[in-house]
């Protein structure tokens, strides 16, 4: 698998590091309940078709990226700055 | 009390031990030539919200734009190398005046001191990118890769910046820049993949 880095051009995926589902928020640390918190650390869905994660570019410009990419084809719809996109974009 | 030498830290040359001058691998003419790039000054500058500042501030003490795309802008005493966004490496090839340089440049961005901190090469000849296609995945053909071209990637694990520069008499010529620390690393795995093309290096007495 190859990702367009917004920054890079195409990249090999092990220039890549994993972080998962883009679309969970931490609740604000003071206010949160504990299940809230539980739920945000440790739960995640794991949907057949299109997803929105971040991934690190690590080995190149540095930068989290917001990839939408479909779980079963591995196909990339889209790439932007983590810090540009926006929220919910996938859903 | 006389000032005595007490200290066991001894300057360094950035490849002593690892890189020697003479020929690796095929002893035909060489198809790749590494010279050692010492006694260059480096730094980080990283603009915070906005670059445009900083961007005035290198035009002015160096001629020099910043790069927004991956690209080196290189004049024969300076040069500023897109190192992901709103951050550049500054790189100078004499070290003389560089400290006030950065103490201006500090100003308009957060500025990190790197000459001891990287280790440089310049790689030419006609088989150079055969060589740089066994450790990177960033496509160096002339097409794609045009001098002025820059990237941030790994070779054998081990992270690199690297640009393109005027070609040299002999061919296609590189910069490359890596952590000062995986030099040996480093060494090693370009040893061992240009000695088939033959490798002539030359250590650079500056």
């Amino acid at each position: 698998m190859r990702i367009a880095c917004p920054h890079c051009g195409l990249r090999d995926l092990q220039e890549f590091t994993y972080l998962g589902d883009a679309s969970p928020s931490r609740p604000d640390g003071l206010a949160a309940t504990e299940s809230a918190m539980f739920d945000y650390v440790y739960l995640r869905e794991n949907p057949r078709g299109l997803l929105e994660e971040l991934w690190f570019h690590n080995a190149g410009c540095r930068a989290w990226l917001a990839v939408c990419r479909d779980t079963l084809t591995h196909t990339i719809q889209s790439v932007v700055p983590a810090n540009k996109r926006k929220k919910g974009a996938a859903a | 009390m006389d000032k005595q030498e007490t200290s066991i830290w001894r300057p360094r040359r950035p490849w002593a031990g690892f890189a020697e001058a003479g020929q690796i691998g095929e002893s035909r003419e060489p198809g790749i030539t590494a010279v050692t790039l010492e006694g260059l000054g480096f730094a980080t500058l990283i603009a915070g919200t906005s670059s445009e500042k900083l961007e005035r501030a290198t035009k002015r003490l160096l001629g020099l734009d910043l790069p927004r795309e991956p690209c080196a802008a290189l004049s024969d005493t300076h040069g500023l190398v897109w190192s992901g966004p709103d951050q550049w490496l500054l790189l100078a090839r004499k070290r003389t005046g560089f400290s006030d340089l950065l103490v201006s440049l500090s100003v308009d961005a957060a500025v990190s001191e790197q000459s001891h901190g990287r280790s440089a090469l310049r790689l030419s000849g006609k088989r150079v990118r055969d060589v740089l296609a066994k450790g990177s995945m960033v496509d160096v053909h002339q097409a794609a890769f045009p001098v002025g071209t820059a990237a941030l990637t790994s070779f054998a694990h081990i992270g690199v910046q690297f640009w393109r520069t005027q070609d040299g008499p002999d061919g296609a010529a590189f910069e490359i820049l890596i952590a000062r620390s995986m030099a040996g690393s480093f060494w090693s795995w370009l040893a061992a993949s240009a000695a088939e093309f033959g490798f002539c290096v030359t250590i650079d007495q500056a």
